[in-house]
């Protein structure tokens, strides 16, 4: 092997590799026009988010083509978005609603993928497998037996209905993530120390184990926090009240608002309000946006 | 010694998830199963057993047909070129680009909105007069009196694929950007010493390597586009006509717009078998390949 690659080297004696040349006119060419399409790229990429921006400052009877970008800066838009969506309620049931989901999936699915992750039997990796299968069921096509079920068992339909519904549909990516974790990540050896000092399973599992589980954990929230964040479609099913309405459901009361030009200013004031709690966390947390995302691919 | 560290009482942790999980997805899946070969309405109190009439009437309506191919044609077309861009989008971020973590953070931004919101926003984009490419196209000249995305039948479902696309290819792109972190640098500079050039240094060190990445992005892909549902409900009620009714769009349309929730039980079946199996058949190839690479 490695002689194979000296002699290729000595083949092909090309010293562009490690040297630099004072100036290289092709080179410096390249970087631009690649440098040229990278801009390019994004901004066609971004050139919608751009517009809604600039539309949304503007106040809502400046009627201006909304191509020529930030002719006005007003938040009349924003105020009046704000209370057509009661955005402080509205951002206050999101954040209860996320938070709480958030918070049972990471006990519950970090618990449950214990067993799954350690035991080598049959019946954890079925366990694992039935867990897994979940992912492919769309909520939309079980609604109404959801619904009966949740109805059968007495439990009323407030605003914090969602939130089974929530937990229940995080628990096939979230025990995938965390199971795959502890197998690869997780040495069974830093547990016997614990065992033989006489801790208990429980214990065992909160003080040794779960502590190791930080960086998969960060993952389950970001993936999981996102779409929960995000989601209308559990919402709309078990709130009706305005009072009640996290985020994207206060945006619903804006459907068919996109067919009519007049109404743009609100509506994209509105979609920015609607988006802007994540863009703020994105911006402080980004590195844990970005690592979250990749905690379960990198492991595999 | 391992099974007195590791005991079986283990599986009592469990429990918590393994409650909800069976109560609030598996029981209602297995309802569906049920309600599939009646004429259950969805409300009613009472409702008969009518055999296999809903199925016999799905596979001889059009609507089973329709779902089908719109849905295969989303899935493809949202896992080929969502891939393929989110690729091409990781290895060019990944080169010597001044910049290049703004950039990396920026193609994250979409991934972010709400569904909702994104239908909103591309719904203005594709609008006919005012929207934004019809008065892009006005400045610069071009007649466009004809073009209506989201209105013909022709476009309208390659529209709605082209804002999932959008949507989700910053996560595509981050989960390769992640993979390409693990080429090994000096595998790079071996194949560059063998006189690779930069396709043959992609095709054989690269993509190989990648392997993990591109299954993992492949099946989320795949999952999201058989599940496609936000787009049509948005943006195009499924139309025009029935062009952009997906499987899952179709369902709750039976469901909660025509009142047939029998039938649209059984058509949730077949969704869900033909699901499983494209999932299923898709994450062995997958398997097979990365084995062999």
């Amino acid at each position: 092997m490695n002689s194979g690659t000296t002699a290729g080297k000595m083949l092909q004696p090309e010293p562009a590799l490690k040297t630099r040349k004072p100036f290289n006119a092709g080179a410096l060419l390249k970087k631009t026009l690649l440098q040229l399409l990278v801009i390019v790229i994004m901004a066609l990429n971004l050139i919608p988010l751009v517009i809604v921006l600039s539309t949304s400052l503007r106040s809502p009877d400046n009627n201006t083509n909304p191509l020529n970008l930030f002719n006005e800066l007003s938040f009349a838009s924003y105020r009046t978005a704000f209370e057509r969506m009661h955005f402080g309620t509205a951002l206050l049931n999101s954040v209860v609603l996320t938070a709480i989901s958030v918070l049972l999936v990471v006990v519950f699915a970090a618990m449950a993928s214990y067993p799954m992750a350690r035991i080598k039997s049959r019946w954890s990796q079925f366990l694992y497998l039935f867990f897994l299968a979940g992912l492919v069921v769309p909520g939309q096509m079980v609604l109404i037996p959801i619904v009966q079920m949740i109805n059968s068992l007495g439990i009323p339909s407030t605003q914090y209905t969602p939130i089974l519904m929530f937990v229940t549909c995080s628990l096939p990516f979230s025990t995938f993530l965390y199971t795959g974790f502890i197998r690869s990540g997780v040495p069974e050896e830093v547990e016997e120390a614990a065992h033989i000092d006489g801790a208990g399973l429980f214990r065992r599992f909160w003080t040794v184990v779960f502590p190791l589980l930080i960086p998969v954990t960060v993952s389950v929230i970001i993936t999981q926090g996102i779409w929960i964040w995000n989601d209308y479609f559990f919402n709309m099913t078990f709130i009706s009240k305005s009072s009640q309405s996290p985020l994207p459901l206060a945006m619903l009361g804006f459907m068919g608002d996109q067919q009519n030009p007049t109404q743009w200013n609100v509506l994209f004031a509105a979609c920015m309000l609607c988006a802007l709690p994540l863009l703020i966390a994105f911006s402080f947390l980004q590195k844990y946006f970005v690592g979250g995302l990749t905690v379960g691919s990198v492991k595999g | 010694m391992k099974s007195t560290v590791m005991k079986k009482t283990m599986y009592f942790f469990a429990v918590p998830a393994l409650l909800f999980y069976l109560t609030f997805w598996i029981f209602p899946i297995t309802k569906l199963f049920q309600y599939s070969v009646t004429d259950y309405n969805g409300f009613a109190q009472t409702f008969n057993y009518i055999g296999f009439d809903n199925y016999r009437a799905l596979f001889n309506g059009g609507t089973l047909g329709n779902s089908i191919s719109n849905t295969l044609v989303y899935t493809v077309v949202s896992v080929v070129a969502g891939n393929l861009i989110g690729l091409a989008l990781a290895l060019l971020l990944n080169m010597k680009i001044r910049g290049k973590g703004f950039y990396r953070s920026i193609s994250y931004i979409p991934t972010l909105f709400s569904a909702i919101v994104v239908g909103f926003i591309w719904s203005y984009v594709y609008m006919p007069d005012s929207g934004m490419i019809a008065t892009f196209l006005d400045k610069l000249g071009i007649p466009n009196d004809n073009l209506n995305f989201l209105g013909s039948y022709s476009s309208a479902l390659y529209s709605i694929i082209f804002v999932e696309i959008w949507k989700n290819v910053g996560t595509t792109m981050i989960i390769f950007l992640a993979g390409l972190q693990t080429v090994p640098n000096d595998l790079l500079e071996a194949g560059r010493i063998d006189g690779c050039g930069g396709w043959k240094l992609l095709r054989y060190v690269k993509l190989p390597l990648l392997a993990t990445s591109i299954t993992i992005n492949t099946t989320l892909s795949l999952i999201n586009g058989l599940k496609a549902f936000d787009f049509p409900f948005i943006m195009t009620n499924g139309g025009p006509g029935t062009s952009t009714n997906t499987l899952i769009y179709s369902i709750y349309k039976m469901a909660f717009t025509e009142q047939m929730f029998g039938k649209a039980s059984a058509l949730g079946i077949i969704s869900f078998i033909l699901i499983i199996a494209v999932t299923a058949v898709s994450v062995l190839l997958m398997n097979r390949k990365e084995v062999s690479a």
